[in-house]
């Protein structure tokens, strides 16, 4: 007799479950060192290689760390490509050159993070407007505010912040260390501490973690908080790259697609409740990857997007496989 | 109306009551679901909420775990009365509520799901090791040795998760436990078991209530049993008292025929009917349905009864056999085939699967229209002229202020009369039913088993996917009852509920 009760079908079929970052980051590390071989380029294949790969990847990284949380809770968060250009912008105007404006930059830039974020959040909670909608409305104002008061460059950041972008301990960057500790600590949090479990609960199932008593607006507003702190830090860090902040250097970058992309890819599912940091983080060094692999052999750059957009797709539809797998 | 103080006073025999509701009242826009409802139960004590779907049983156990506020009456705990304005303060008064859809993050693990809120922490950091001694303490507790506290929810057959869910109650320190339809998903074999863990609850002094419509496990396990009919309280008494013809007497309460459309009186040449049909959850499927008939399909939850449904109406195809309609072969291999071949389906959740809730009542009845008009169809074909939709509205007997009103603002009975006028102008060769009435009032129930009747008179099939026995018995033709994925029976309409029931359980001793 086939299995007819919902119960039965639960245990049985699941595919055995491999650990989607690892098998992202081999695939992205095979791929790009077959590239390099073929392209008579064998010596790229060194730990200075993959550090220079890490860092195409650190600025992505920060904002989509954030974005990480955004989604787990069940929102989403369109408004980081114009709050990365919003703090890249501020970070340089305040400092202005000037190494001891550099601490009262930074903290203004993480506070302006902060604040949008709350915004964001409480729009959508308490005004109960859809996220996508909500974080496009709050991206057009930064925008808008940021274009009408400054049209280029804005200031410049003295060579002791230059120290993020360009600074190195060993053969590591301080800004892909900065980023991967950061990711560090977003992962152990999300997997070890109350906040984590809550982020989980809310993303999983909003009315049941209501009643369970937690306080699903506070959880959301939190996690919009994050996810608008990682924007600003890709903002100093972009500051800190080209020496100056310009207000198209996150739309430049689609740091709002792209984060949202890399989050996806890393498993993290756009309805919540499942995921975490190390997919995420593992989407970002792919993209890095199809970056490396493709400037290296000299294709052009909207070839690339075509890529980017199938990997995208296969990926999502790789989960999806594996969700009916065991749904059915 | 002395309902309440009935109640209070039938069940205050030994002890005082854990919980006491008093003159409870409810309306919806429409419906009036509670009248004046008392209803009372004691520490260490099962008792049975009984009566049809519709009955008010949900709404008023929504009232006491604080989901709805009661328009009148009172609720005292421990003698003490309470409001509750929010789920989490009848949580934290000690009342949980297992339902039947379970509350559980799937993609977390046991024990996250039972500290859920209140996860033991030291600076914000989960103590695993502790969560996971209580949470292993907890299930031993339940003699749930079985369940991994490190178990992904996702991983664990339903019964486990049932368990889960009870675990979960009790670690909140629940006194007050309402079990809702606990076993409707729960296999023969773990049913047994989880009888012993309600009476383990029961002897730890949990007052429980246990809302069931299977009758053997109501006289089984029950120390009181209170009847619910049409949101109004019929009575309360000591299981000793009753017996299983007493409860449902006082369940159904109303001169059937009155209720129920006389059964067809001729029936023609088959005009649906399946051999052999088989896909991944129902196998051995044999079925015909002739014109003129309403053939009810019986089955307990999980029985295969739905998925039925929507292979036929290619929901979930058949992989295996054969469908005939009107003596052709077909192959309802999507809805739009199904359609194709003259076969038309309402969906169990009308509200997720049938309508479009923020649009008018008119495109919602010409939706099926619209699908099968070409690309270029005018928007103004004849179909969709005011006077059309008008008609079609008078046919089923719709009760809006306008074609344009949007059909969230109607009663449940009038949005489901859309779905049938849809279907009515569609006319397909079958039509088949899910849950036709479920939770929509009396007198539009009525309405909708006469338009049932007069389609099937129309020498169309008509197919009635059912969980409502007295809906089953009374509507149907003939009765086909199915368990575990497959047919298990016939029987003629005029059969009981208890020869169905008897089939559907696979049990012999029913009637006890």
């Amino acid at each position: 007799m086939t299995a007819t009760v919902g119960s039965a079908a639960g245990a049985g079929r699941r595919l055995p479950r491999i650990p989607v970052p690892a098998a992202l980051i081999l695939g992205g590390v095979l791929a790009w060192a077959v590239t390099m071989v073929a392209a008579g380029q064998p010596g790229q294949i060194s730990v200075d290689g993959f550090v220079s790969i890490l860092q195409r990847a650190t600025a992505l990284g920060f904002v989509a760390i954030g974005q990480t949380f955004a989604i787990l809770v069940g929102s989403i968060d369109l408004s980081v490509a114009n709050l990365v250009s919003v703090a890249a912008v501020m970070a340089s105007f305040i400092m202005q050159g000037d190494p001891a404006m550099i601490v009262p930059a930074v903290v203004a830039v993480l506070a302006i993070g902060a604040a949008v974020g709350l915004a964001n959040g409480l729009i959508v909670t308490q005004l109960g407007v859809n996220p996508l909608i909500a974080t496009l409305g709050t991206g057009l104002i930064l925008q808008g505010v940021l274009s009408t008061s400054f049209q280029n460059f804005a200031g410049a950041v003295p060579e002791a912040f230059q120290v993020f972008a360009y600074g190195q301990i060993g053969p590591f960057p301080i800004g892909v260390l900065t980023m991967l500790g950061m990711a560090a600590v977003a992962g152990l949090t999300l997997k070890y501490t109350v906040f984590g479990a809550r982020i989980y609960a809310v993303g999983g199932n909003r009315d049941g973690a209501r009643l369970a008593g937690i306080k699903t607006t506070r959880v959301v507003i939190q996690a919009h908080m994050l996810c608008s702190l990682g924007a600003a830090m890709t903002g100093l860090y972009l500051a800190s790259r080209l020496r100056s902040g310009a207000p198209w250097v996150g739309r430049d970058g689609v740091y709002d697609l792209e984060s949202i992309a890399v989050v996806v890819i890393g498993g993290t599912i756009l309805a919540g409740g499942r995921g975490g940091v190390a997919g995420t983080i593992a989407g970002v060094i792919v993209f890095a990857f199809i970056d490396a692999i493709f400037n290296t052999i000299g294709i052009d750059a909207y070839l690339k997007q075509v890529l980017r957009g199938a990997i995208i797709i296969a990926a999502v539809a790789a989960y999806a496989y594996r969700m009916k797998g065991h749904v059915a | 109306m002395t309902g309440g103080d009935e109640t209070a006073a039938a069940s205050a025999g030994e002890g005082a009551p854990a919980f006491e509701m008093r003159g409870i009242t409810k309306t919806f826009p429409g419906v009036t679901a509670l009248a004046d409802v008392g209803f009372a139960c004691r520490a260490g004590e099962i008792h049975a909420l009984c009566g049809e779907n519709g009955a008010g049983k949900s709404t008023l156990i929504k009232i006491l775990s604080g989901v709805y506020r009661a328009d009148a009456g009172e609720i005292r705990l421990g003698g003490r009365p309470v409001r509750f304005d929010h789920p989490v303060e009848a949580r934290d008064a000690g009342i949980s509520v297992v339902h039947q859809e379970l509350s559980l993050l799937p993609d977390r693990t046991v024990a996250d799901n039972l500290f859920l809120g209140r996860e033991p922490a030291r600076f914000g950091v989960i103590d695993r090791g502790v969560m996971r001694r209580r949470a292993r303490e907890a299930l031993d507790d339940l003699f749930a040795e079985a369940i991994a506290p490190d178990a992904l929810v996702r991983d664990l057959p339903l019964a486990q998760q049932q368990v889960v869910e009870i675990a979960k109650a009790l670690a909140f320190e629940a006194r007050i436990v309402v079990l809702d339809e606990p076993t409707a998903a729960l296999e023969e074999h773990e049913v047994a078991a989880f009888k012993a863990l309600v009476l383990r609850l029961r002897d730890r002094g949990v007052a429980v209530v246990y809302i069931s419509h299977r009758m053997p496990e109501v006289f089984e396990l029950a120390d009181t049993i209170t009847v619910l009919k049409d949101g109004r309280h019929v009575l309360t008494a000591p299981r000793g008292e009753l017996d299983v013809g007493a409860v449902v007497r006082a369940m159904v309460g109303r001169a059937l025929e009155d209720f129920f459309p006389p059964r067809a009186e001729t029936v023609g040449e088959p005009v649906l009917s399946v051999a052999g049909g088989a896909n991944d959850r129902i196998a051995g499927i044999d079925v015909a349905v002739r014109r003129g008939e309403i053939v009810g399909i019986a089955g307990l939850e999980g029985s295969g009864k739905a998925a039925l449904g929507r292979a036929l109406f290619g929901l979930e195809p058949f992989e295996a056999g054969t469908v005939r309609v009107g003596g052709r072969d077909v192959h309802p291999g999507s809805p739009r085939a199904a359609i194709a071949a003259g076969i038309g389906y309402l969906p169990e959740d009308r509200k997720a699967e049938g309508l479009a809730l923020m649009q008018s009542v008119r495109d919602n009845c010409m939706l099926t229209m619209r699908a099968v008009a070409g690309l270029f169809g005018r928007p103004d074909a004849p179909q969709t002229r005011p006077a059309e939709v008008e008609r079609m509205m008078r046919a089923v007997d719709i009760r809006a202020a306008s074609p344009d009103q949007e059909v969230r603002l109607l009663s449940g009975g009038n949005q489901q009369k859309a779905i049938v006028a849809r279907w009515f102008a569609r006319d397909p060769e079958v039509l088949i039913f899910a849950e036709p009435t479920r939770g929509i009032d009396v007198n539009a129930k009525a309405a909708i088993y006469r338009l049932m009747r007069d389609y099937a008179a129309a020498g169309k099939g008509v197919v009635m996917i059912s969980s409502d026995l007295p809906e089953i018995v009374g509507v149907s033709d003939r009765i086909v009852v199915m368990r575990a994925g497959t047919v298990v029976g016939e029987l003629s309409g005029g059969a009981g509920e208890e020869d169905v029931m008897r089939l559907a359980t696979g049990h012999t001793e029913v009637a006890a």
